[in-house]
């Protein structure tokens, strides 16, 4: 921690040397459609967090509206393209762009998720589910190392929600995360509506899953909703998060601490004024059952 | 044991094709291991199928959605994504029309699929400077001759043998399209302009010809000038050049503007 202007905050590359969970309070997914609107209303989000790959062209109106927006706020890369779980190749054209990005961006931190998108050269554009053995694990340690050595830094890796599970899995899928965390040095964005997801589709006990992963290594949260058939759920963000989340969200916090938190909808998009009720909601309960402590990092 | 690379092997097979994956592989969760492969697969088709229609809506409206459909089966069927981002997943679109019936029958379908990924392309081009005229003014008259020229990054010259772009902006409008016929003109020009909206415009045969020679990048002024003198009478060609050079840095297409210093100089244009 550190002391300016009589207001302590947690410097960010001093917390990532000490392992300090940083905060950096509660963040929206960057949507194309609020472009104007974050601009022009300069809303009261603390940071947003954008999905890189959107980012990755010559120029044009992407490129104008992040340099803009980004000059008005923190911003977060998060990435749907690592693949890390592939046993092709790791794609170092990928990971050369996204670090001349971060370059850019300057983010508070990159992300992606912990999955696979594509095998044999051809990308589902889907992200996949690995099965949960050590086999998997070696192998996503090993090439989570090369990331973060290429990138010069540690990155979040996202839980995904699945459809199906495999019958080799040694472990469930806390194990599986929370190792790869502990073995790679990779911090975890814990997606709730995700555990959520898997748990209806699976079977099994969500408190107990965010139980068993190493708290530590959380570092932020994802909120989003979802489409309920009854017999399974499928993870569509294009839904407000749904009580059961909120509900699951509150436990998580009530347990780990404070964590940085944002809302991510992908689909349906809906009006900004929406979104910021929502992240209002989550910062109450944030406020309510595990206030941080801390400012908001600069 | 199954190994992991097998693993992916066989899951991505089956979400492409259909049975792949053997049950016995799966967990049995709450979830039947068919439904679960079933999610995936139907969110890879129409992951594929929303982007293609993300890129090309009044391909898909001028199709209609029997044929439309037709289109996406066959194109995910021919081109699994082999790119990183769904931006690029449809380049082949153009090519893959002119390749399969009934499609291929339609000069217009294709040159319709063409010009909205040229859309595409001015939308996310690189960024670059844009010469004001004054820049040209000022220079040396004997220096004209040897000026060549640059377009700016998000520049496009999209040949036209059909009313594909009529085809397309009636569709856009929420009008009838036009019957499909031969294009008025030879080409269109599409750019982004400083405000980094996306424009375009016909161009004709004598403007085609002056375009081509700066996008070639290998011809200065003079070369464009007698290149004109081919399709006109000399004495139109200095006043004729001279008005689309103002024209295209009016619109801001300018980017670059290099003095060749070994050309001899040639006689004055103005």
């Amino acid at each position: 921690m550190i002391e300016r202007d009589g207001i302590a905050r947690v410097s960010t590359p001093e917390a990532r040397a000490s392992g300090v969970r940083p905060w950096h309070g509660y963040g929206l997914g960057l949507r194309t459609e609020h472009f104007d609107a974050v601009l022009d209303e300069h809303p009261a989000v603390d940071w947003f967090e954008i999905i890189s790959e959107n980012f990755m062209v010559a120029g044009g109106k992407p490129r104008h509206y992040l340099d803009q927006v980004r000059s008005r706020y923190p911003l977060a890369m998060h990435g749907v393209s690592l693949s890390i779980g592939s046993t092709d190749p790791l794609d170092l054209h990928y990971l050369r762009e996204l670090k001349q990005l971060a370059r850019h961006v300057e983010p508070i931190w990159i992300s992606d998720h912990l999955c696979w998108t594509g095998n044999g050269g051809i990308n589902s554009h889907d992200l996949l589910p690995l099965p949960y053995t050590g086999e998997a694990i070696a192998h996503v340690v090993a090439r989570l190392q090369q990331v973060q050595e290429f990138l010069g830094r540690e990155i979040l890796v996202e839980n995904v929600s699945t459809y199906v599970g495999f019958a080799n899995a040694e472990m469930d899928e806390a194990a599986f995360l929370g190792e790869i965390a502990r073995r790679s040095g990779c911090r975890i964005l814990l997606d709730v509506n995700n555990i959520y997801v898997s748990s209806r589709n699976h079977g099994f006990d969500a408190d107990a899953y965010v139980a068993a992963l190493p708290a530590e290594k959380i570092w932020q949260i994802h909120l989003a909703g979802h489409s309920d058939y009854g017999d399974y759920v499928i993870d569509t963000h294009d839904h407000p998060v749904c009580d059961e989340v909120w509900a699951l969200y509150a436990r998580t916090l009530a347990r780990i601490g404070a964590v940085t938190t944002m809302i991510e909808r992908d689909d349906h998009i809906p009006p900004l004024a929406e979104l910021l009720a929502e992240l209002d909601h989550a910062r109450r309960i944030g406020d309510a059952v595990a206030p941080s402590t801390l400012a908001v990092c600069a | 044991m199954i190994a992991l690379h097998i693993l992916e092997q066989r899951l991505l097979a089956h979400l492409r094709n259909g049975p792949e994956f053997p049950r016995e592989w799966c967990a049995q969760g709450r979830v039947d291991s068919d439904v679960g492969l079933s999610i995936y697969a139907n969110a890879y088709h129409s992951r594929l199928r929303e982007a293609l229609e993300s890129d090309h809506p009044q391909l898909a409206a001028y199709l209609g959605d029997t044929l439309w459909s037709e289109f996406c089966t066959g194109y995910i069927g021919a081109h699994p994504s082999r790119v990183r981002s769904l931006r690029h997943f449809g380049v082949q679109v153009p090519a893959w029309l002119t390749q399969h019936m009934p499609f291929a029958e339609h000069a217009a379908i294709a040159e319709l699929a063409e010009f909205e990924r040229c859309l595409l392309d001015v939308f996310d081009a690189a960024d670059g400077g844009r010469i004001a005229w004054s820049a040209l003014q000022a220079l040396d008259p004997d220096a004209w001759p040897g000026v060549r020229l640059g377009f700016h990054p998000s520049v496009r010259l999209l040949p036209t043998q059909t009313n594909a772009v009529e085809i397309w902006r009636t569709l856009k409008e929420a009008q009838p399209p036009p019957a499909a016929g031969p294009s008025a003109t030879p080409a269109r020009l599409l750019w982004r302009d400083a405000e980094r909206v996306s424009r375009f415009r016909p161009v004709d045969a004598a403007e085609h010809i002056a375009l081509r020679a700066v996008f070639s990048q290998q011809e200065d002024f003079a070369t464009l000038c007698e290149q004109l003198a081919r399709v006109m009478p000399a004495a139109e060609v200095p006043a004729t050049a001279v008005g689309f050079l103002r024209q295209w840095f009016d619109e801001g297409i300018m980017s670059q503007l290099h003095v060749a210093s070994d050309r001899a100089p040639a006689p004055r244009i103005s």
